[in-house]
């Protein structure tokens, strides 16, 4: 008996769970669920398919490439029992998965932050195109010309002395 | 409200039913089928069938990529050519350039193993014999 992994969404297929399909020329697709049995009837392609691992793996969504990915394999030797064995395994399994997913939710925090940083550039360059909503482009100029004439009558008049 | 889709009463030339096409009874090829079939020796068959009085264009005029659709006869090489011509060919031409999906990627995305970026396949129409003067 062995946890199979749904073609389509890449989901664990417990036994006694999902369907399997044989095409006509005997390949084997197993699938978790009517939904992803359902899609793969209507030839959606699975790497399009926004919702399945194979997407997120293939968008960047999630950690792709690491040396965690590598304990899980597919292993057609059995194998004896051995009390030892069993129990290291275990451990070094929980040890496994504890780092996988420490490296996966690094993964995408760093990901997200991206996010941020796009979105404080996009609020700084809304505030810099519409200031003049806030503050009028021509504010204080009239002012500010008052003063010139003042200051340059001051001048003619001492000129005129 | 949206506006329906339904264009027309008449059918023909178009899908009946398309919950019948999703049945796989009578399941049409998938791309990974296709891309056997692309292989020189597979293709070479196929482009080359002998005369059956059953199939549209006496299974003489196939077009290799489309056979996803339903099986791509054609009555001439002008339906044919035509045929090459429109976005639905050009359309399975541009899914047929990736690898196809494996239940090998299903488990490399499930966490066994690392992500292996799909390769690129080139893919050019069929080439037609003009024999026609």
């Amino acid at each position: 008996m062995r946890i199979e992994k749904c073609y389509f969404c890449s989901a664990p297929v417990y036994p006694g769970h999902g369907m399997m399909f044989v095409r006509n020329d005997c390949k084997v697709f197993k699938f978790c669920r009517s939904k992803c049995h359902k899609n793969f009837k209507k030839k959606r392609n699975p790497r399009k398919t926004r919702w399945t691992k194979a997407f997120r793996k293939a968008a960047g969504k999630e950690l792709t490439v690491d040396n965690s990915l590598e304990f899980e394999k597919r292993r057609n030797i059995p194998l004896k029992y051995q009390r030892e064995l069993w129990n290291k395994t275990v451990e070094a399994m929980k040890k496994v998965e504890s780092i996988k997913q420490k490296r996966r939710a690094r993964f995408i925090m760093n990901r997200l932050k991206k996010g941020k940083e796009l979105e404080k550039a996009e609020a700084i360059n809304e505030v810099k195109k519409n200031i003049h909503l806030i503050r009028a482009s021509h504010a204080g100029q009239a002012k500010k010309l008052e003063e010139k004439m003042v200051q340059k009558l001051a001048e003619d008049v001492q000129m005129a002395d | 409200m949206g506006k329906s889709k339904q264009v027309g009463n008449h059918k023909n030339g178009r899908k009946k039913n398309i919950a019948k096409t999703w049945k796989t009874k009578r399941r049409t090829k998938d791309l990974d089928q296709i891309h056997a079939d692309m292989i020189p020796a597979n293709a070479a068959k196929l482009l080359k069938q002998e005369v059956d009085y059953d199939v549209t264009g006496f299974g003489q005029h196939y077009c290799l990529h489309c056979a996803i659709d339903c099986r791509r006869y054609f009555v001439d090489l002008k339906a044919m050519k035509e045929h090459f011509k429109t976005k639905v060919h050009k359309k399975r031409l541009k899914e047929l350039r990736e690898e196809p999906y494996t239940q090998a990627e299903a488990e490399r995305a499930a966490g066994m193993g690392s992500y292996v970026p799909p390769k690129k396949v080139e893919v050019q129409t069929q080439e037609v014999e003009e024999d026609m003067a």
